[in-house]
């Protein structure tokens, strides 16, 4: 799988049309000292080599109607790496995603969910979420058979906690055993320009991408898999709009004091609604979690300055303290782990409520990045098409930032093969707007409700918090409308 | 039906029946494919009408644009082939083979958004594209020079049917001969129809796509497309010359190498696009399929 690979030789320029065999020799000729600068001609050139251009790859690669398209994929990170990625299992990468059954169902679909190391997969059953102001709460699980998900009658499993590496690896395992895939990585995008016009050949409305090696690849359709600053959203001159939410998410591999109150088999997610933002505790196998706190930035880097004792004692202390307790000890640069025990004796809780305490933080997870909400103008050009995180930037608190990225591929491979399968050139922008339509009024919905959710809870006091409180009772007692957000959560929905 | 209907459609004549009578297909039916090759056509009962001609030309810079006045056919293409490889698998014998042996005509291929796509598909081995306009036909050139993986498959020709060189031995007739959005821009569609024959293999299909002549076409067609909302651009259809698919039906009937004639109807739904709508072909626009009979 290492490096630029495979097939295909320059395109021969054959004539077409109005041809004379006079004609004919020259373009031979004037191709024959121009070779250098032609771009090698692909089908898709995808930009992005994270699960969602993984994911669209194999898609492509698995599907017969797609199987002939000439693909290639340039990847900044060395891929090699990422295909023989390995921990012992007793460490885990602080990049964890929850994926739904549905994401579950399509990976399976492309062949690659077989190629995931499975001991590494955690899947919950079960949601505790409660506000850490009024200490209202909702429980999501799926109580005997009422409001199970119509479309996976028997699984009782919302999601699946999944390291992103272990995805990235299964889908690379994937597209190894497929084949027929010319890899770039290890290296990046130069620049991006339109093709050239000749007497025979037209791609001034073809996408040319220039690596770093001076290779070009002119695209019938450039696929931006290329994240947040997508390089190739930015080729295509599509805003993205959006703000910041002067949040960061902090992220760290925690270990528990046991597996969980439900032991291995009923493992639970936790999220609590802080002032500041949600802290959530996601189950890994074994003792271990991942954390993912949306908290201001200034805390952020408090909380990775803390010794692990005192870092320990904050995030158990998120799950436990009220909000004022909680914000005097953001105020102390150590200490923290004495003001828990103390402080901890005056606080009510249900024990079986909040997860158990955490013994342990795995050395060099804690992390922090800035949280942003984005959303691309349109997802797609005239050759371009933007997926995942190009397209849309979501806060974690819903965990849908993934899941959505594999919402994209499952559509955007659907629409790139009716294309095929109809003689429509795979480019056009015309063959690309079911994609479009399909996605973008589906990612919008859900991210104006994850970003309500957030203001929602960003408030402290005064009648907004009586009505959330009521609101996450109401939720919680009924079930029809739970099993709606649960559908969600579960990507059914 | 509605008396409307019913009168406006006999106000009407079918532009088969009315332009057909003075000509050759009605007595000596066996003969006339042969009568009507292109060097015997009488240039006055071409196919071709020079206001039609002019019209398209002067349509030809927006052909490719997503959002310019071809919008609709550009949606209502891949309809086409769905209809077409509904036609292929009533085959006795499909070929079930997926490689490359479907040899295409288009007859009025205008920018060529038909004939582009089924060069691109995979069981297709070559298309033959002919338009009399020469604007259009440019546009068509041009715009193949952008997909490189046409030009060995694809080739345009500035002709009408007329004129154009029937083939000689059956390897070099056509498996499909496609007239989409034609036979209502044609003066005189049946000898046009007649003199698209000789191109066909025994076994080989005509699909046509075009609009019945009815009010629900007028109002749409005319009233709504091209004076309200704009979406066809004004004067590209004259209503008298729409054919119905009872017309068509009747008429291939007659002649005696074609069979197994079947339609569907297709109808555009803001929002939607185009669906396939059972029994649509008796009031708007739909697809229609014959077959040349083998043996004969």
């Amino acid at each position: 799988m290492k490096a630029s690979s495979l097939t295909i030789g320059r395109p021969v320029l054959k004539h077409f049309a109005c041809q004379s065999c006079a004609r004919l020799l020259r373009i031979h000729r004037r191709y024959a000292t121009t070779a250098s600068e032609t771009p090698e001609i692909f089908d898709v050139v995808c930009v992005g080599g994270g699960p969602a251009g993984l994911s669209l790859l194999t898609a492509l690669r698995a599907s017969r109607a797609t199987s002939s398209l000439k693909i290639a994929l340039i990847e900044s990170q060395d891929l090699f790496q990422t295909r023989t990625w390995k921990l012992p299992p007793d460490q885990y990468s602080n990049r964890v995603s929850s994926l739904t059954p549905s994401s579950i169902a399509f990976l399976e679909d492309i062949g690659a969910w077989r190629h995931i190391q499975s001991s590494r997969v955690q899947p919950y059953h079960e949601m505790q979420v409660w506000d850490g102001v009024s200490g209202s709460r909702i429980s999501f699980d799926w109580p005997g058979t009422g409001s199970e998900p119509p479309q996976f009658p028997q699984q009782k499993t919302i999601a699946y906690m999944t390291e992103n590496l272990n995805l990235t690896s299964a889908l690379l395992a994937r597209l190894e055993e497929l084949g027929g895939l010319t890899i770039h990585d290890n290296t990046r995008v130069e620049n991006i320009n339109l093709g050239q016009e000749t007497e025979t050949l037209n791609l001034s409305s073809w996408p040319v991408v220039e690596l770093a090696d001076g290779r070009r690849l002119a695209a019938r359709l450039l696929v931006g898999a290329d994240g947040a600053n997508s390089p190739v959203r930015a080729f295509a001159g599509i805003e993205s709009r959006g703000w910041d939410y002067e949040r960061h998410g902090l992220v760290a591999t925690v270990q528990l004091e046991g597996e969980g109150w439900g032991g291995a088999d009923e493992k639970v997610a936790y999220q609590r609604f802080l002032p500041t933002g949600p802290v959530a505790l996601l189950p890994l196998p074994g003792n271990f979690s991942t954390l993912v706190w949306s908290t201001l930035p200034s805390h952020a880097s408090l909380l990775k300055s803390l010794s692990t004792a005192d870092f320990i004692a904050m995030v158990n202390a998120a799950f436990r303290l009220s909000p004022v307790d909680l914000a005097y000890m953001h105020t102390q640069s150590q200490g923290q782990a004495e003001e828990l025990s103390w402080r901890e004796q005056h606080t009510k809780f249900d024990v079986q409520r909040i997860p158990q305490r955490i013994v342990g933080a795995q050395e060099g997870t804690v992390a922090s990045f800035p949280l942003r909400m984005r959303h691309a103008d349109t997802y797609i050009g005239e050759r371009i098409a933007l997926v995942g995180d190009a397209a849309h930037t979501v806060h974690p608190l819903a965990g849908q930032g993934l899941n959505q990225g594999q919402g994209d591929i499952q559509s955007l491979a659907k629409t790139i093969e009716y294309a095929i399968t109809h003689g429509q050139d795979i480019g056009a922008q015309l063959s690309l707007e079911p994609y479009a339509s399909d996605r973008y009024a589906t990612n919008n919905l859900l991210m104006g409700v994850v970003d309500k959710l957030h203001k929602l809870y960003g408030v402290q006091s005064g009648p907004v918090v009586a009505l959330r409180s009521w609101g996450l009772q109401a939720v919680d007692a009924m079930g029809g409308l739970k099993g709606f957000l649960m559908r969600q959560a579960a990507g059914g929905g | 039906m509605p008396p409307l209907v019913r009168r406006l459609i006999l106000r009407s004549p079918s532009p088969l029946h009315r332009l057909s009578k003075p000509a050759l297909f009605t007595s000596h039916r066996s003969h006339s494919t042969q009568l009507l090759s292109p060097q015997q056509q009488p240039p006055s009962s071409s196919s071709v009408s020079a206001a039609e001609v002019s019209h398209f030309n002067a349509l030809a810079s927006t052909w490719w644009d997503p959002h310019g006045p071809s919008r609709l056919l550009h949606l209502m293409n891949p309809l086409r082939h769905d209809f077409i490889a509904s036609c292929l698998s009533q085959d006795a014998s499909p070929p079930s083979t997926p490689d490359k042996h479907l040899r295409y005509l288009d007859v009025g291929c205008g920018g060529g958004i038909f004939a582009e796509s089924a060069a691109r598909l995979p069981a297709t081995s070559s298309v033959t594209a002919i338009d009399p306009s020469p604007s259009v036909y440019c546009v068509a050139l041009e715009h193949a020079k952008t997909d490189p993986s046409i030009r060995k498959t694809l080739t345009y020709h500035n002709t009408s049917i007329e004129d154009f060189p029937a083939p000689t031995t059956a390897a070099d007739k056509y498996d499909i001969l496609t007239l989409f959005e034609v036979i209502e821009h044609v003066k005189h569609p049946a000898p046009f129809l007649e003199s698209c024959f000789p191109f066909v293999k025994p076994g080989g299909w005509i699909v046509l796509s075009t609009i019945a002549r009815t009010w629900t076409s007028w109002l749409t067609t005319k009233v709504v497309a091209e004076d309200l909302v704009g979406v066809v651009p004004r004067g590209t259809h004259e209503w008298s010359q729409y054919i119905n698919e009872e017309e068509l039906r009747e008429w291939f009937a007659k002649q005696r190498e074609w069979g197994d004639a079947r339609a569907v109807g297709v109808v555009y739904m803001p929002g939607i696009g185009w669906r396939e709508v059972n029994g649509g072909e008796r009031w708007g626009n739909y697809f229609f399929g014959v077959r040349k009979k083998e043996g004969l």
